[in-house]
């Protein structure tokens, strides 16, 4: 439906501003601000900014490739049976 | 979305194809994002820990731009309601005519 369809593309297209806009501020901004400041409590000490992306492209690239070898797999047990 | 379309309109001669030319593009740039990235460690204006952000930053406003495009283009693809219903009737048509000749047309 189509509907569905444009309702997906706003969800995604807003998850990633969002994850775009607070990347940002938190990476690029936020240095700049004084210590004291109340912004600082909403957002995570600096290490995370490093540990968070980090943690997550290994996640991703280790279910690509399982997700590649599984395949792989499944593929060449039907090639021999065949 | 990042297209290649510069890859199949560049050529319009007849020419074989040569994807080269982009991979040598898309190096150049990598190779100079990093000469400035150590040279920023280099010149130590801004504190270390901020400069080693600096790439990883780069990846994950680059996903997050795939993945905005691909929900512009999801929000935008037409979906053609009057050609889905000429082509569900160009269906059904092609199926009684297979029938007929003897073909089996299988389950819908």
């Amino acid at each position: 439906m189509e509907l569905a369809d444009r309702a997906v593309g706003l969800l995604l297209s807003l998850i990633s501003l969002s994850i775009f806009t607070y990347f940002t501020f938190w990476v690029i901004i936020l240095p700049f601000v004084d210590n004291g400041h109340f912004v600082h409590q909403y957002f995570l000490p600096l290490e995370y900014a490093i540990i968070i992306p980090v943690f997550a492209g290994v996640a991703l690239l280790s279910l690509l490739s399982l997700f590649v070898g599984s395949v792989m797999l499944k593929s060449r047990k039907k090639n021999k049976k065949a | 979305m990042l297209t290649f379309g510069k890859l199949t309109n560049s050529q319009d001669k007849g020419a074989p194809f040569s994807p080269m030319k982009h991979i040598f593009k898309i190096i150049s740039l990598l190779a100079a994002i990093s000469a400035f990235w150590v040279g920023l460690l280099q010149a130590s204006i801004i504190p270390r820990t901020h400069t080693w952000l600096l790439p990883i930053y780069l990846v994950v406003s680059l996903g997050c731009y795939g993945l905005l495009m691909v929900g512009v283009g999801l929000m935008q693809f037409p979906t053609c309601p009057q050609e889905a219903v000429l082509l569900q009737q160009d269906i059904a048509e092609a199926k009684g005519f297979l029938k007929d000749k003897g073909v089996d047309v299988g389950s819908d």
